[in-house]
């Protein structure tokens, strides 16, 4: 599950023990502390693909299920391609009010789903999930 | 705006306790005007107007606070959406926040206007109905940006549930300080009581609100015990939850001198005061740590990675402190970064920079880094150690233990040298270049602020600072801290690491908070309390230095 702040992708390599500690510390002593840690509001609950999954070539449903009520309108689905190049994804209408889906037609290779929503209560979060398109069968 | 991306995350959550805590002494404010201040106008005889005058001030001056919060909010918030998806200024208007925090600022804007609509130091004559009106629409459109709007269910009913869990506190802790400045501006036994009386009925309506909500909302955000104690939400709850009971036990001591009052006018009310000042620090706090909750998600849509019973007693079994450092070559970037430049020796190229600050890409960790950092913690645990007993020694008389602020130079010292080992002093990465990475920009800022409040406190214990205002430097810093860190502990993802963390730094903002508590109350009360609080503050700091030097993340 990807790791968020209001506003701000942290990468998964950001939040290790080590990092949090190094920022709780000086702030423990001096009973000052300002850390960045993660936080976040929406969170994504269910994806196809899966974070991690697989998917077949050819045309997909893309398909986010979040915990919170979703203000489609002013939320996004950012579709990176295995050759990086970005492509900002038409959202699908009638959806459930927690859910952002789109289609699109994959090529095999590795694929990042950036998404940033708007929760209704007004927070802003995003993330990103990685999955992998393999040859459609058959082909 | 990339860079400046980052900092809103942050201030978002600082904003939002600020909006929520002006928000609170504003309806906390216009509450105390109509229901208390008014109605008690003539029988506190001289002191009715300027009581009015006062608290129409107190709330007039919190919907100005809350107006520029919001403004700024609204403002980060538009700026965000307009620079990561390229909305326009209708577009993002059209939202239910923008919406609803308008709808807050003109409310706001209009009961500063009706209660300064006489000047400053005259007693409003807007009607109470107006007033409350206007209070309860700013309060409904608060609702609107808490957790219940954006629920798949029970959206109705958790909506009223938040309404008047904001209600009750703005009630009790929001009509504080009014209630601290009509107790400033009466004179004999009679009038004190008659204000305390009214108050605490208030309070105690005030209670039940936040003890019927806060009820309510456990059950439906958190759902099982597991999530209490198992999740960032939960855990959270569970401080808001100590300082909720720590406000009552004070509550409870001014209702019962209250009652000493209504038998016996003569009964002095310093303690009243005392307390009163000390729960409006615990009331901030309490405000910021619910700024926090409002950014997470409820523990009930936490499922996965929550930490068992076992793996906090495992994690949080005391082991002998690590009092000695890993090599400095053993951390992972030194290692990454003689490879590289092995590497680029091999092919005659020049070495790539392992890390660059501020490029959003974190250094590698490895075992020698959490050994690293293990002992930063335990030395500085044995730093805060020394602080305490030498604090505890003064308390004890031993005039020559006066000195422990000067502890805090050594500490400083040692943080400057230790905290970030990849950038100036100890790395590679140069003095001014390095405050790109906003962490170590804040870690400077600490050793900065170290070296200040250790060097202002032991001038004011050495007699060097004799003004009351000089004094009270201390347990300020120490509640902001403490409250800082309550903003900022807790993680969102549920990872079980980062909880196990949040676990053992949220006790420690409590302790902070505890300790400044204790401080102010030494120089505040009269004697013989101030000599029991005088105790209690150090206790804290031994607490704090027990805990670090048990720290371990591993």
């Amino acid at each position: 599950m990807p790791r968020l702040l209001p506003f701000v992708v942290i990468p998964e390599h950001a939040l290790t023990i080590p990092r949090l500690s190094r920022l709780v510390l000086p702030g423990l002593i001096a009973v000052f502390l300002l850390p960045v840690v993660a936080q976040a509001h929406a969170i994504l609950v269910s994806s196809v693909p899966a974070a991690g999954g697989t998917t077949q070539a050819g045309a997909a449903v893309l398909e986010f299920h979040f915990n919170s009520r979703i203000d489609h309108d002013r939320s996004r689905l950012t579709l990176v391609w295995p050759d990086h190049r970005e492509t900002v994804l038409k959202l699908d209408a009638g959806t459930d009010d927690e859910v952002l889906a789109s289609h699109s037609e994959l090529v095999p290779g590795a694929f990042t789903l950036r998404w940033q929503v708007l929760a209704v209560d007004g927070h802003i979060t995003r993330g990103e999930l990685a999955f992998s398109v393999a040859p459609a069968k058959g082909r | 705006m990339s860079l400046l991306i980052d900092l809103f995350g942050y201030l978002s959550i600082v904003l939002h306790g600020l909006t929520i805590t002006a928000q609170s002494m504003m309806l906390g404010g216009v509450l105390f005007l109509v229901f208390l201040a008014r109605p008690l106008g003539a029988s506190v005889g001289m002191s009715g107007g300027p009581i009015q005058a006062g608290t129409a001030r107190i709330a007039a001056w919190s919907a100005v606070a809350l107006i520029l919060c919001e403004g700024v909010s609204l403002a980060m918030q538009s700026a965000v959406l307009s620079d990561t998806i390229g909305l326009t200024v209708r577009q993002i208007a059209g939202a239910s926040f923008f919406s609803a925090a308008l709808v807050k600022i003109a409310a706001a804007l209009a009961i500063a206007s009706a209660l300064f609509a006489r000047g400053a130091r005259t007693p409003p004559t807007t009607p109470g109905g107006a007033l409350l009106g206007l209070a309860l629409l700013e309060l409904a459109a608060a609702t609107l940006t808490t957790h219940a709007a954006a629920r798949l269910e029970g959206r109705e009913w958790l909506l009223a549930v938040e309404g008047l869990h904001q209600l009750g506190a703005a009630i009790w802790i929001g009509g504080i300080p009014s209630f601290l400045l009509a107790l400033s501006l009466v004179k004999d036994g009679r009038s004190f009581s008659a204000i305390g009386t009214r108050f605490s009925r208030l309070s105690m309506i005030g209670v039940g609100c936040i003890l019927v909500s806060g009820v309510t909302m456990s059950l439906m955000y958190i759902g099982s015990w597991q999530g209490f104690y198992g999740t960032a939400y939960g855990v959270m709850v569970g401080a808001k939850i100590v300082m909720f009971l720590s406000l009552l036990g004070l509550g409870l001591g001014n209702y019962r001198l209250i009652d000493r009052l209504g038998r016996n006018p003569a009964t002095p009310v310093s303690r009243l005061k005392r307390f009163a000042e000390v729960e409006i620090g615990i009331g901030v706090a309490i405000f910021f740590a619910a700024a926090s909750l409002t950014s997470v998600p409820p523990a009930v849509d936490l499922t996965q990675d929550r930490v068992t019973l076992s793996e906090i007693v495992e994690r949080n079994t005391p082991v002998v402190p690590r009092l000695t450092s890993p090599e400095y070559g053993s951390l992972a970037l030194m290692q990454l970064q003689s490879a590289l430049d092995a590497e680029a020796a091999a092919h005659r190229a020049a070495p790539s920079v392992a890390f660059v600050p501020g490029a959003g890409v974190l250094a590698p960790r490895n075992a020698a880094d959490i050994a690293w950092s293990e002992y930063n913690h335990h030395w500085a645990g044995l730093f805060i150690l020394a602080i305490a007993v030498l604090a505890l020694l003064n308390q004890a008389g031993l005039r020559i233990a006066r000195h422990w602020p000067l502890v805090f130079m050594g500490l400083a010292t040692f943080l400057f040298f230790r905290s970030d080992p990849e950038v100036w002093p100890l790395g590679s990465i140069g003095f001014w270049e390095s405050f790109r990475d906003v962490e170590v920009l804040q870690h400077r800022v600490f050793v900065v602020l170290i070296v200040a409040f250790g060097w202002f406190e032991w001038r004011v214990r050495t007699g060097k600072l004799r003004s009351a205002a000089a004094a009270m430097v201390f347990p300020l810093l120490c509640a902001a801290g403490g409250v800082l860190l309550l903003t900022h502990s807790h993680a969102i993802a549920n990872v079980k690491e980062q909880m196990l963390i949040e676990l053992t730094h949220t006790p420690l903002a409590l302790a902070g908070l505890g300790a400044g508590a204790a401080r102010w109350l030494e120089l505040r009360l009269d004697p013989p309390g101030n000599r029991i609080a005088g105790w209690i503050w150090p206790v804290c700091f031994l607490f704090v230095g027990l805990l670090l030097l048990s720290y371990r993340e591993a």
